[in-house]
C-alpha cells in the first residue's frame, strides 16, 4: 500500500484546485486565492454549458483555469488530478440542497460520498503530496437541542444529504488516519451571501421581499419559519478553508459565527430592510415542510479561533443587509 | 386459525446470518425468499439443505438472482413477492478487503440499503414491509466509551464500517422521514462454523484443525491483541427477528457483554485440540509454540513446534483494537439474552473443521490431490 507523505512544513502552495469552482464557495475561494497569489484551477461538472455566473460576478471568470469533472467518475477525477497536480485540493461539489436530496437521495450519496471517496483514492493512487479540504456541514449534526455543537459533538443527520456528508466526513478521516493522507473536513455552519441561489430559503426571503417592494401583491411561501440557525457570511468562511490546509497537522474544524438566530428574526429583519411588515406578506406552506428536519442548530467555532485565528467578521445581522442591499441594486438594474 | 404465512426476504442468504436466519423463519412458518448473486461457482453451500426443487408447488424457500448493486432488480422481486419483512444482510462484509475496495464496498453496503428502502418507497410498501438492517460493531471503531451502547458517538475506522453507517443513518432517516418500519441491529462479532473462512474466529479454528492434521504447518495472523465481543450467530439471528416483532422500531445493540483478546480465541481453541500454546517474542517477531498435548487429537503435532507467526500483511490499516457491546436495552426491552457460551461455540467451530480437516486427509491418504483453499 502506498503511503502519502504529509508535507510537515507550510511552504509555498501556489497551485490550488477547487472542485466545484462555480458555486457559491468556490467562486469566493477562488477570489481568495488569486488575491494570495496562486494558480487556480477550477472544474465543474461541463465546461461548455456552465454559467460561471458566479465567477463572472466577481469578474474572475477569466483568471482561472476551468476544467471539465464529474466527481462520481474516477477516470474523471484521476485525469485531472494528474493534471493539474494540485498542491491544495478543495471539494465543494456536490447536490448542495437538503431539500433535494430527499427527491434524489441517490445523487446525494453519489455526488457527496463518492465524490469526496474517488478524489481521495485519486490522491492516494498518485502519491499526490497535495493537501485536501473537504466541504463538511452543519447538518451533520441535526438537531442540537439548545447546545453548542463542537468538533467533539456526535452527529445525527436527519436527511440523505446530511447523511452523505456524515459518511464524506468519515471517509476523510480514514484516508488521513490510514494512509497519511493530509485531509481534513470543515464543519460549516450556514453561510450566505448575494451568490446564494434562490433554491436557498435566505435568499429565497430576500429576493422576494425586494420584489414586494415593488409589487405588493407578491405572497412569499415558507415552510417552517421557526427553525433557529447560525448564519454567517461566505467570504469570511471561505478563509476558514484556506486556513485549515496551512496548519501543520490536518484537524476538522467546526465553523461559524456563533450567534443563532430564528428564520423568522431572519424574515423579519429582511423584511425591515424593506420597509416591509413580513406578516402582511408571508404565507406558511404545510407543503414546504421537509419530511424531517432540524429545529435548532448552533455552534461553538471556539477552537477555529484558538487553533486557526479565524472568527467571522459578520454576523446575521450585516449578512441580512448586505444581501438586502445586493438585491435591492440588482432589482433597481433590471428595473431601468 | 389464520391461515396467512407470513413473507420474508433475505439479502445476503448464503451468508452464516442469511442462512441461520432462513432456518429459523422456516421453523417460524414464513415463505423465505432469499438474494444470491450469479457466480460461476456454486455459492449456496450454507442453504442447501434448504433447497426445494422449483417443480413442487407451495415452496416455502426461493432464491432468487440479484444485486444489491441493481436497483431495478431488487424492485422487481421486491413487487414480486410483496414481502412482509425484509432482512438487509447482504454486503461486503470483510473489513480488510474494503481498504482494497472501498468504491465496491460503499456501492453495496451503503448504496444497496439506500436501494432497498427506495424500493419499500417506490412500490408503496412503507406501511406494509418491516426492514431490519444489519449494522455493526465496527461502527465504533476508535471506541468514544467502553463499553459501547445505543448512544454512544461511532467513529468508523475503515471503508467498511463507513459504508456501514452511511446505511445506518439512511435506515434512521427512512424511519423518520417515511414512517417506514425500519431499524438497525449493531451487531457485535458473531460467529460460527458457517463463518467465512477468511474471519478471524473461523481462520484460527480451521487453521488448527488443518495444523494438527499436518495438512497446514503454521499459520500467519495479523494482531492478536485485539479484542472482541464474540457470541454465536444463532443467537444474534433471534434478536434479528424480534427486531422486527416489537409495536414501534428502534435500534438495538447485540454482544454478550464480554470481552476476550485473538490471543484468547486462539489458546481456548487450541485447548479444544489438547493444545497447550506458549507465546514468546514480542510483535512482529511474536511465535506460538506447542508446550503440551494432551490426548490424541494433534497427530502431526509435536511439543516445541512454531504453529503460529505474524505476518504485518494483515494488520489493518486503521485497526480497532477493541470493541465490548453493553446488551442491556436489548435484555430489558426484548428480554434477549445469548444462551451459547463462547466455550460452547468454540468447541463446535473446532469440531466442524477438525471433522472437514479429517475428510480432507482421508482423501489426500488416499493418493487424491486435493489443496488446502487459502487466504489470496
Amino acid at each position: 500500500m502506498m503511503k502519502t507523505q504529509i508535507k510537515t512544513q507550510p511552504e509555498a502552495h501556489n497551485i490550488a484546485l477547487i472542485v466545484g469552482i462555480n458555486g457559491q464557495d468556490g467562486s469566493y475561494l477562488a477570489l481568495s486565492l488569486l488575491d494570495k497569489g496562486y494558480q487556480v484551477f477550477g472544474t465543474t461538472r461541463d465546461v461548455f454549458s456552465s454559467s460561471q455566473s458566479n465567477l463572472q460576478s466577481l469578474k474572475i471568470g477569466h483568471k482561472v483555469k476551468l476544467l471539465s469533472m464529474a466527481v462520481e467518475d474516477f477516470r474523471s477525477v484521476l485525469s485531472v488530478l494528474r493534471q493539474v497536480m494540485p498542491d491544495e485540493i478543495y471539494n465543494l461539489s456536490g447536490q448542495t440542497s437538503v431539500g433535494m436530496s430527499f427527491e434524489r437521495p441517490v445523487e446525494a450519496i453519489e455526488s457527496i460520498a463518492i465524490g469526496t471517496l474517488n478524489i481521495l483514492e485519486a490522491i492516494r493512487f498518485l502519491n499526490l503530496p497535495a493537501r485536501f479540504y473537504s466541504a463538511g456541514s452543519s447538518e451533520c449534526f441535526g438537531d442540537t437541542h439548545g447546545q453548542k455543537a463542537n468538533e467533539l459533538t456526535a452527529f445525527f443527520p436527519r436527511s440523505p444529504y446530511a447523511v452523505a456528508k456524515v459518511t464524506a466526513a468519515g471517509l476523510v478521516n480514514n484516508y488521513q488516519e490510514s494512509y497519511g493522507v493530509f485531509a481534513c473536513t470543515g464543519i460549516l455552519f450556514n453561510h450566505e451571501s448575494p451568490l446564494r441561489s434562490e433554491r436557498f430559503v435566505t435568499q429565497k426571503i430576500i429576493q422576494t421581499a425586494a420584489k414586494i417592494k415593488k409589487n405588493p401583491k407578491i405572497t412569499l411561501q415558507l415552510g417552517n419559519i421557526n427553525i433557529c440557525r447560525d448564519w454567517g457570511w461566505a467570504p469570511d468562511y471561505v478563509e476558514a478553508m484556506w486556513l485549515m490546509l496551512q496548519q501543520k497537522v490536518p484537524e476538522n474544524f467546526v465553523i461559524a459565527t456563533g450567534r443563532t438566530v430564528s428564520l423568522e428574526y431572519f424574515i423579519e429583519s429582511a423584511f425591515a430592510y424593506f420597509n416591509l411588515d413580513w406578516k402582511s406578506h408571508v404565507r406558511l406552506e404545510p407543503a414546504l415542510m421537509r419530511p424531517s428536519d432540524i429545529e435548532y442548530g448552533a455552534a461553538d467555532p471556539s477552537k477555529a479561533k484558538n487553533l486557526l485565528g479565524w472568527e467571522a467578521k459578520h454576523d446575521v445581522d450585516q449578512v441580512i443587509s448586505m444581501m438586502c442591499s445586493a438585491a435591492n441594486e440588482n432589482t433597481l438594474l433590471t428595473s431601468k | 386459525m389464520n391461515k396467512y404465512k407470513k413473507i420474508a426476504l433475505i439479502t445476503g442468504i448464503t451468508g452464516q446470518d442469511g442462512s441461520y436466519l432462513a432456518e429459523l423463519l422456516l421453523e417460524k412458518g414464513y415463505i423465505v425468499h432469499g438474494v444470491k448473486r450469479r457466480s460461476s461457482l456454486f455459492n449456496t453451500q450454507r442453504v442447501d439443505h434448504l433447497y426445494q426443487d422449483s417443480h413442487i408447488d407451495h415452496r416455502n424457500f426461493v432464491l432468487h438472482y440479484g444485486d444489491l448493486t441493481d436497483s431495478s432488480n431488487l424492485i422487481r422481486i421486491i413487487q414480486e413477492i410483496q414481502p412482509d419483512e425484509i432482512y438487509n444482510l447482504g454486503a461486503q462484509s470483510h473489513v480488510a478487503v474494503s481498504f482494497e475496495s472501498p468504491e465496491y464496498t460503499a456501492d453495496v453496503d451503503a448504496m444497496g440499503t439506500l436501494r432497498i428502502l427506495e424500493a419499500i418507497r417506490i412500490l408503496g410498501l412503507e406501511k406494509k414491509t418491516r426492514f431490519y438492517q444489519a449494522s455493526t460493531s465496527e461502527l465504533y471503531g476508535l471506541v468514544q466509551e467502553t463499553p459501547q451502547k445505543e448512544t454512544t458517538p461511532f467513529y468508523p475506522r475503515s471503508p467498511y464500517a463507513v459504508a456501514k453507517m452511511y446505511a445506518y443513518w439512511i435506515t434512521v432517516n427512512y424511519r423518520e422521514s417515511y414512517g417506514i418500519y425500519a431499524c438497525n441491529g449493531i451487531l457485535f462479532n458473531h460467529e460460527s462454523p458457517r463463518r467465512g473462512e477468511t474471519f478471524v474466529t473461523r481462520k484460527v479454528t480451521r487453521g488448527l484443525a488443518n495444523i494438527a492434521l499436518g495438512l497446514e504447518k503454521c499459520m500467519y495472523m495479523g494482531n492478536i491483541d485485539s479484542l472482541r465481543d464474540w457470541g454465536h450467530a444463532k443467537d444474534y439471528v433471534r434478536m434479528q427477528w424480534m427486531m422486527l416483532q416489537q409495536d414501534y422500531p428502534e435500534d438495538f445493540v447485540i454482544a454478550t457483554g464480554v470481552q476476550y483478546s485473538v490471543r484468547d480465541f486462539i489458546r481456548k481453541s487450541a485447548a479444544q485440540l489438547g493444545i497447550e500454546l506458549v507465546f514468546e517474542g514480542s510483535g512482529v517477531n511474536e511465535v506460538a509454540r506447542v508446550n503440551r498435548i494432551h490426548g490424541d487429537k494433534v497427530p502431526a503435532l509435536k511439543t516445541g513446534d512454531v504453529i503460529l507467526k505474524i505476518d504485518p500483511a494483515y494488520f489493518r490499516p486503521a485497526e480497532v483494537e477493541t470493541l465490548l457491546g453493553d446488551p442491556t436495552k436489548a435484555k430489558q426491552k426484548l428480554g434477549w439474552v445469548p444462551e451459547i457460551t463462547l466455550d460452547e461455540m468454540i468447541a463446535e467451530m473446532v469440531a466442524y473443521d477438525l471433522e472437514l480437516a479429517r475428510q480432507h486427509a482421508l482423501l489426500k491418504k488416499h493418493g487424491y490431490k486435493v489443496a488446502v483453499g487459502k487466504e489470496k
